[in-house]
C-alpha cells in the first residue's frame, strides 16, 4: 500500500481470494489461477490463494476495490457497510483476466 | 547541498494507530535512507515517500491537466461555493491542524463533515455512546495485563509492532511475557495471529453477539441450555469464562471483525458489557485496533470542534449529528452529495460500487500526497505534504494519548502541509460565499 495504490504490487496484494485446500479440488483450480468471486451485486475476477489454516465455507479477500466491487452499499442505518459479511459463490474462471484498477474503476463508474 | 548524513532518533511512524514512537531514521541531503526499528510497512512509508506523488491538477474535457496549486485551488473554491450539498471527508492521514480547517469549510458551505471511522470504527463509538466507555493506555497493558484478547483483529498484519511493543515484552509486573500473560484470539478464521497466540477460539461468521451475550450469561452465574453457541462448545465456553474470570488485568483489543460484521455498533455494545461483567472479578479494559494513525485524532477533532465525532451535517448552519444519514457512503449511495473534498483517504478504493459510482458523477476535490484511485476519478487534485516526514503536527495513539509528529525533510517543491492548502481554500471561500 505504501509503494503505491496504482501498481502491479498493490494488486497483487489485493486481487486475491485466500481458500482452503479442498476448496481449489471442488473448483478443480490450482493455486493461483484467476477465480470468479460473485454475490447478488455482480462479480470480480481475482487470484486464488492458498490458506493452509483456512476451512471451507470461509473464503477471505484483503479490504479493497476488488472486495468493493460486489459489495452492497447498504448501512443498515449505521453508516457501516457490510465488510466483513458477504454471502458469496466461488467459481473457476480460467483463462480470465484480473482488471488493473483503473478498468475496475471504469467497470464501478460505468455499471459495465 | 549537504550529503553529510543526519540521524534523527524517537521519530514517531505516521502509518498505524500504534504510532511507534521509537523510530530511528538516516537522512542524507533530502532523502530518507535507513529506517531503523520501523516494521516492514513503516520501512515502505518513510523510504518511498517521495515516489507516485501527484501534482496539481483540473480535469479539462476529461483529461487531467496539470496546473499551478493556485489554479487548482480557484477551482476547489468554485467547485465548494456553488456546491449545494458537500461532503468533507477523510482525514485519519494527516494532523490535527488540518482537521480544523476542513470543519471550517464544512461549516462556511452548509456540507456535511465525516472522517473514515464511518467505515472503521464507527460502530465503536456507537456502542460507546449506548454503553460508556472502558478505556485505558498500551502502558498499562504492557506493564499489568495477564489476559490479552484480540477479537475479530490480525494485528501480526496490520499493526505489525503491537505484539512486540506492548504484548511479548517485558512489564513492570510481567516478569515473563510468554509465561505471565496469555493472547486470545476470537476470530472466524485461523489468522497468522491466531496461529502464534496460546488459545485461538474459531466463532461462526456472524454470530459474534450471540456469543457474547452466552458468555456474559456465564460470567453472571446464569447457566445455558445449549450444546453449543457459535460453534463452539458448551464446555469450551464454561472454560474460557473460568479463564477469564480469573484474570487479574485484562485488555479486549478489537479490530472490525467485530465492527464490520453482523450486529455492527451491537457487537461492541454487547463487549463493553461484557467488560464491565469481568470487572466484578478483575481488572477489564477494551480498545480499538485503530487503523490509519490518526483516525482516534480525527474522532478527538470532530469532538472538539463539532461536538460530535464523525457524520456531521451543517446544513442547517448549526452541526447536526446522525451516523446511517450523514454517513460519507450513504450520503453517496442515495446520490445526495453534489461534490466532494477528499483530505488524506482514498474513498474509491475503499468505498462500496454504489458509493464510488456516484462520486464519479460529482466534482471531487482530492488532497492527498501520492496518486491513489481517488485521484483518478478527481476532478481536482492537489498535492499535500506527508505528515509525519514532511511536516510536523499531533496526532492521536490508538489509546488516546496525543504524539506530536516531527517533520524530517523538506516537501517536495512547492507542496503545502494539509492544513496550509485547507487554509487557503477556507479563506478564499469565505470571501466569495461570505
Amino acid at each position: 500500500m505504501e509503494l503505491g495504490k496504482l501498481n502491479q504490487e498493490y494488486i497483487d496484494a489485493v486481487a486475491i481470494c485466500e481458500i482452503d485446500k479442498s476448496t481449489f479440488a471442488a473448483l478443480g483450480v490450482e493455486e493461483g489461477d484467476p477465480v470468479r468471486i460473485e454475490t447478488v451485486l455482480g462479480s470480480v475476477v481475482v487470484r486464488s490463494s492458498l490458506d493452509r489454516r483456512a476451512e471451507p465455507g470461509v473464503a477471505f479477500i484483503p479490504c479493497g476495490p476488488y472486495a468493493n466491487v460486489i459489495l452492497d452499499s447498504d448501512t443498515l442505518e449505521s453508516g457501516m457497510p457490510g465488510y466483513k459479511t458477504m454471502d458469496a459463490k466461488i467459481l473457476p474462471a480460467k483463462g480470465e483476466s484480473i482488471l488493473t484498477t483503473e478498468e475496475l474503476l471504469k467497470t464501478m463508474t460505468e455499471g459495465v | 547541498m549537504n550529503q553529510e548524513t543526519q540521524v534523527f532518533d524517537h521519530i514517531i511512524c505516521p502509518f498505524c494507530g500504534c504510532l511507534c514512537d521509537d523510530i530511528r531514521l538516516e537522512v542524507q541531503g533530502n532523502k530518507i535512507t535507513k529506517n531503523e526499528l520501523g516494521c516492514a510497512i513503516s520501512k515502505a512509508k518513510f523510504l518511498s515517500h517521495h515516489e507516485d506523488r501527484i501534482s496539481p491538477t483540473i480535469r479539462r474535457n476529461g483529461t487531467h491537466v496539470e496546473v499551478s496549486l493556485y489554479e487548482a485551488i480557484g477551482r476547489a473554491v468554485e467547485i465548494l461555493a456553488s456546491a449545494k450539498r458537500p461532503l468533507v471527508y477523510g482525514l485519519s492521514s494527516t494532523e490535527n491542524d488540518a482537521h480544523r480547517e476542513a470543519y471550517k469549510i464544512a461549516e462556511t458551505t452548509g456540507g456535511v463533515v465525516d472522517n473514515t471511522s464511518s467505515v472503521c470504527h464507527g460502530p465503536t463509538i456507537l456502542g460507546v455512546q449506548e454503553s460508556g466507555e472502558a478505556a485505558g493506555s498500551l502502558a498499562e497493558v504492557k506493564h499489568r495485563a495477564d489476559t490479552v484478547i484480540y477479537w475479530g483483529s490480525n494485528p501480526q498484519f496490520a499493526h505489525p509492532r503491537h505484539i512486540s511493543r506492548y504484548v511479548r515484552v517485558q512489564g513492570e509486573y510481567i516478569k515473563d511475557p510468554k509465561a505471565d500473560r496469555k493472547i486470545w484470539v476470537f476470530d472466524i478464521r485461523k489468522t497468522i495471529t491466531a496461529n502464534m497466540a496460546d488459545e485461538f477460539v474459531k466463532i461462526e461468521p456472524g454470530k459474534d453477539l450471540e456469543f457474547i451475550g452466552a458468555l456474559r450469561a456465564l460470567v453472571r452465574g446464569h447457566p445455558l441450555d445449549f450444546e453449543e453457541v457459535a460453534g463452539v462448545s458448551a464446555r469450551q465456553l464454561a472454560e474460557i469464562v473460568e479463564a477469564l474470570k480469573a484474570t487479574k488485568y485484562g485488555i479486549l483489543f478489537f479490530g472490525l471483525g467485530l465492527t464490520q460484521s453482523t450486529g455492527r455498533h451491537r457487537n461492541i455494545d454487547a463487549a463493553i458489557r461484557l467488560v464491565q461483567d469481568l470487572n466484578s472479578f478483575g481488572k477489564w479494559n477494551m480498545m480499538p485496533m485503530r487503523g490509519h494513525f490518526n483516525v482516534a485524532g480525527a474522532n478527538k477533532t470532530s469532538t472538539w470542534q463539532t461536538g460530535y465525532p464523525f457524520a456531521v451535517d451543517y446544513a442547517r448552519g448549526y452541526p447536526r449529528y446522525q451516523p446511517g444519514e450523514y454517513t460519507s457512503v450513504d450520503v453517496l449511495a442515495r446520490g445526495e452529495a453534489d461534490a466532494m473534498l477528499n483530505i488524506a483517504a482514498d474513498p474509491a478504493a475503499h468505498f462500496p460500487r454504489q458509493a464510488v459510482k456516484h462520486m464519479s458523477t460529482i466534482p471531487v476535490i482530492n488532497i492527498d500526497p501520492k496518486r491513489n484511485m481517488t485521484s483518478l476519478i478527481a476532478e481536482v487534485n492537489i498535492p499535500a505534504a506527508l505528515a509525519g516526514i514532511e511536516c510536523d503536527g499531533a496526532a492521536v495513539r490508538m489509546d488516546g494519548l496525543p504524539l506530536y509528529l516531527k517533520k524530517v525533510i523538506d516537501p517536495p517543491d512547492g507542496v503545502l502541509p494539509d492544513r496550509d492548502v485547507l487554509r487557503m481554500i477556507h479563506d478564499k471561500l469565505k470571501k466569495e460565499v461570505g
